[in-house]
């Protein structure tokens, strides 16, 4: 493998066709995923997290508009047609949801579930594929595998379903996983366990891992960067321990101090004043600036993100790095519409 | 989840009242259905305007003879004008389409709601008397009725509904269990609420929905049913002008006379393609997910 | 019950038990959701109560605020067993204590305008004429912050800190002293959940109204409490003040929660004491201490004998045999100082 970038967003956006109009759901993402590390996608509801993680793997209504590249392994995968996305799925790039529950077939045995992902990308026996699907259910942590195999989902709590999931998602040795709020549903003390089991499993695999969630804490234990979003735009993409030490984007500061943990002892929380913008009439420039105590005039336009020499990249008129020679990903070219998620 | 959420939260619905009456109605098909029921409906209030000729006036002469310029629906096997009998079957059938049904609600639904919200004992007894019900098969049931009380169309009427009765309760009681869980009725009884103002503040509007897209289609089916009673002498009597009688009638001269049987065969399907669109309506207008377009 | 002086017992709970009968197969077995709790919250006080799936509090909720009757046991408002109470005592009750739901958007009444759903307390009590609702509808909107012209609205064209203010308006109508409010931010996004912690603040202090903070959120539970109680499988096993829990937990049980919460600061990994094993099901539950199977430090008389609450300190307790023990070591040294059971 070379240098490459495993996975590239370049000006991604996803648009909606709705009565109401246009709902623009992502826009303009640029971001580069490295291979082998674990990247943490955080923001509320409504910014576009599971969106962009939709667009990626093809999975988007027929409504949706993608517009903008998605480079998978240098290839863009918007010129795939959906036998070539299937062949993606659960082969090369993988996802978890957050609700084990209806993750898994409720009418199968679970080690079958896990072995029928198998058998769906590689060619082998059926003995093989137990074989592996039984493998997979003790790496996981599945006390007692081979008694457990033919059990259906609702034998199994929260936290066993969820390891029966990340054993199908790791089957076929997936290059890429994605995770959309793998832990949220579960109790503490087995969302500890779970987050335990992914970093291993990562160590163990060389997995790269696209961690998406809404809970800060989660992210700033389990990933290596950490890219904030906000109403659909990429706002600041930085190492964590960087970003949680000294965010630079008005809106991540904002969601950091709204945190009970990071509170000054009791009291009031800091609060960010007003409310998401409607996605079907967004603001131009920046859209978090009706909200952001810094925002200027030149807000109206751009900013686009741009990357420090440290590697903490800010979409933001008032990071000094802004200042600089004209950023990319700038909208000078126009974007290649393509179409999104289409006949699956 | 976030992606749903943008989609259903933040679409602005269709604006103006035109938009807001079609949202109401279910799309294009509901429209359609209630369009064309509305029509149907027209022609059979106005029946004893709208029909050139007399329903029972025969024409000797004019037996079996197909449609003319006075006569575009031709004349059946006595001779009688056959536009003006459909016009007028308009009246019986819709009457006990919509009747039957109304009259199956009124029954099902109480004894529904007191199911789902009762639970316990009354709930157990309640649905194993409409268990019983519904073991009969439904055609065995009418007959039976019939053969006490005599055919007839008010019978025919009554008939279909003693079959409805057990489909509504249960449809009703699903759709109230289903309230019942939600925390807006555990609140309104922590807030002091009694049964009855829940019941009827909380519960009837909430569960409601399904009952509706059910009536519709059990008003659809009515009609197929009636015909299949007037086939066998069951139903409405002639010379009473009733859509599935004059199937049964024609069904003698079909190759010789096919609109005897046509007309009324083409009355029945588009009624029934009303109340379908109506229910399809119905249903989408009532699913929190559905976005008018 | 409580220690501090002056301050006046709003609620007690007394060996609270709520069993369901289940049908496993042919056998008959009992869901032991709440197994004796005992719990106390002082007029104007904020106690969480904190625990995972199948710890009970959600039922021990649901048992204060009178949606479901106990199976055993007393809970005590204003000194009134509320167990034992008929339909007159019931209502009565229900002005003094309310509860408040998860999720917004299910507990309001998706066809119902919002000032309806506010009203709805006043109308069942036929509180003053209507005029006098109205504007009593006015004054709690202002009240939880949300704008007058929402009054008519429908619950989905509010935002979910909007439904929730609702929902907390609706529970103010009746002016109670105590609300039950069970996991009300989990549902909300980190800058909403902001602003109803901070509503919820800003009603104790100007309404003097107490609080029973139900949730599994150990760093909300941190900021807004000022005692808390945590809860496993159907038990109290520690209580305390906020300092006391969170800087000094003596349960094993409350040390791994700790340890498990997930802190949004890299710098503080969380420590690798991880429990094992799956929350049994409160159906058959261990004999003894019920956490023995997945105590790291579980000693032989767990698995035989229940332990009884221990006090450490007049406001800290736990019942734990092997925290007990250190206290007993510790009294030995010095001068013994055994108080009652306290909770």
């Amino acid at each position: 493998m070379t240098s490459q970038p495993l996975l590239e967003f370049r000006n991604a956006s996803v648009d909606y066709a709705t009565s109401g109009g246009t709902l623009s759901a992502v826009r303009d993402v640029t971001l580069t995923l490295a291979a082998g590390e674990t990247f943490g996608l955080v923001g509320e509801s409504g910014c576009g997290k599971t969106t962009l993680s939709m667009a990626l793997m093809g999975l988007l209504p027929p409504a949706a508009r993608v517009s903008g590249e998605i480079l998978f392994r240098g290839a863009s995968l918007g010129t795939l047609a959906e036998p070539a996305r299937r062949e993606l799925r659960g082969n090369q790039i993988s996802m978890i949801f957050q609700d084990p529950a209806t993750s898994l077939d409720p009418t199968f045995g679970v080690g079958f579930q896990v072995a029928e992902t198998i058998r769906a990308h590689r060619d082998v026996s059926r003995k093989q594929a137990k074989a592996r699907a039984l493998r997979l259910l003790a790496e996981v942590g599945i006390p007692d595998a081979a008694a457990r195999y033919a059990d259906p989902p609702h034998r199994l709590s929260g936290g066993m379903r969820q390891r029966v999931v990340l054993a199908a998602a790791l089957a076929n040795e997936p290059a890429l996983l994605l995770a959309d709020e793998p832990t949220t549903a579960l109790d503490v003390t087995i969302q500890a366990q779970i987050l335990d089991l992914l970093a291993d499993l990562q160590r163990d695999h060389g997995t790269t891992i696209l961690l998406i969630g809404h809970d800060l804490g989660v992210i700033a234990q389990v990933c290596d960067r950490v890219g904030v979003m906000y109403a659909g735009q990429l706002v600041e993409v930085a190492a964590t321990a960087e970003l949680f030490a000294a965010p630079k984007h008005p809106y991540t500061r904002a969601l950091l101090g709204a945190l009970p943990t990071r509170a000054h002892g009791p009291g009031r929380l800091p609060v960010i004043p007003g409310q998401v913008p409607d996605l079907t009439r967004p603001p131009a420039g920046c859209r978090f600036k009706d909200r952001c105590p810094a925002a200027m005039n030149v807000c109206d336009t751009g900013p686009a993100l741009v990357t420090g020499a440290d590697g903490h990249a800010v979409a933001c008129w008032l990071d000094p790095a802004a200042d600089g020679p004209a950023p990319e990903g700038s909208a000078t070219a126009a974007p290649v519409t393509l179409e999104g998620g289409g006949d699956d | 989840m976030s992606q749903a959420t943008v989609s259903r939260d933040t679409v602005q619905r269709g604006t103006g009242r035109r938009g807001a009456l079609a949202r109401r109605l279910g799309g294009r098909e509901g429209v359609a259905g209630w369009a064309i029921l509305a029509v149907l409906v027209l022609i059979a209030v106005l029946a004893p305007v709208l029909a050139p000729h007399g329903v029972n006036t025969i024409d000797d002469s004019r037996i079996l003879a197909g449609p003319d310029l006075s006569h575009p629906f031709g004349y059946d096997d006595l001779g009688r004008d056959l536009l003006s009998r459909v016009l007028y079957a308009y009246r019986v059938s819709l009457g006990i389409s919509i009747g039957s049904v109304l009259l199956a609600m009124v029954v099902g639904i109480p004894v529904g709601v007191l199911a789902g919200y009762a639970g316990g004992w009354t709930d157990m007894l309640l649905m194993r008397g409409i268990d019983l019900l519904l073991a009969f098969p439904a055609l065995l049931l009418a007959i039976s009725l019939i053969a006490i009380l005599g055919p007839g169309t008010l019978v025919a009427l009554i008939a279909i509904a003693v079959i409805y009765v057990p489909i509504m309760a249960r449809v009703v009681r699903s759709s109230v269990l289903v309230v019942r869980g939600q925390p807006y009725v555990t609140g309104a009884r922590a807030r002091g609420a009694t049964h009855l103002a829940i019941i009827r503040g909380h519960v009837l509007p909430n569960a409601i929905g399904p009952v509706l897209v059910q009536a519709s289609v059990l008003m659809a089916f009515a009609i197929v049913i009636e015909a299949a009673l007037s086939f066998l002498g069951l139903g409405s009597q002639p010379p009473t002008p009733e859509l599935g009688l004059m199937l049964a009638e024609g069904n003698d001269y079909v190759t010789t006379a096919p609109w005897v049987e046509v007309f009324p065969g083409l009355a029945i399907a588009v009624t029934v393609l009303a109340f379908n669109l109506i229910g399809d309506g119905l249903r989408r207008s009532f699913d929190p997910n559905w976005i008018a377009r | 019950m409580t220690d501090a002086p002056g301050d006046r017992s709003l609620l007690e709970v007394e060996d609270l038990v709520k069993r369901y009968p289940v049908r496993r197969g042919l056998r008959r077995a009992a869901v032991h959701a709440v197994d004796g709790v005992s719990l106390t919250v002082a007029a104007g006080e904020i106690v969480s109560l904190v625990g995972e799936s199948g710890s009970g509090k959600t039922t021990l909720g649901q048992c204060v605020t009178g949606l479901t009757r106990p199976t055993a046991g007393l809970v005590r408002f204003g000194g009134a067993d509320l167990a034992s109470a008929g339909a007159a005592e019931l209502r009565a009750f229900r002005r003094r204590v309310q509860p408040v739901f998860q999720d917004p958007r299910s507990s309001l009444d998706p066809r119902w305008p919002i000032e309806r759903t506010i009203r709805e307390p006043l109308d069942a009590h036929r509180d003053g004429t209507s005029a006098e609702r109205g504007e009593r509808v006015r004054t709690l909107m202002d009240l939880v912050g949300l704008p007058r012209q929402l009054a008519w609205r429908r619950p989905r064209e509010l935002s979910g800190g909007q439904q929730q203010r609702v929902a907390i308006a609706a529970a103010l109508a009746l002016g109670p002293e105590l609300l039950v409010a069970d996991e009300p931010v989990s549902a909300l996004d980190v800058s909403v959940q902001a602003q109803i912690l901070n509503l919820l603040t800003d009603l104790r202090e100007r309404l003097g109204l107490g609080l029973l903070f139900i949730s599994h959120d150990l760093s909300v539970v941190e900021h807004l409490s000022d005692r808390v109680a945590v809860m496993y499988l159907g038990r109290i096993v520690e209580t305390g003040t906020v300092a006391d829990v969170f800087t000094r937990p003596r349960h094993p049980y409350t040390k791994a929660l700790i340890d498990a919460i997930p802190h949004p600061d890299p710098a503080r990994r969380m420590t690798r004491t991880r429990l094992t094993g799956e929350i049994p099901s409160p159906i058959n539950p261990p004999a003894g201490c019920r956490f023995h199977p997945r105590c790291p430090v579980a000693l032989p008389a767990c698995a035989t004998q229940d332990p009884v609450t221990t006090s450490f300190t007049a406001t800290h307790s736990a019942a734990c045999h092997v925290a007990a023990a250190s206290v007993v070591s510790l009294a030995a040294a010095t001068e013994p100082e055994k108080k009652e059971p306290q909770l």
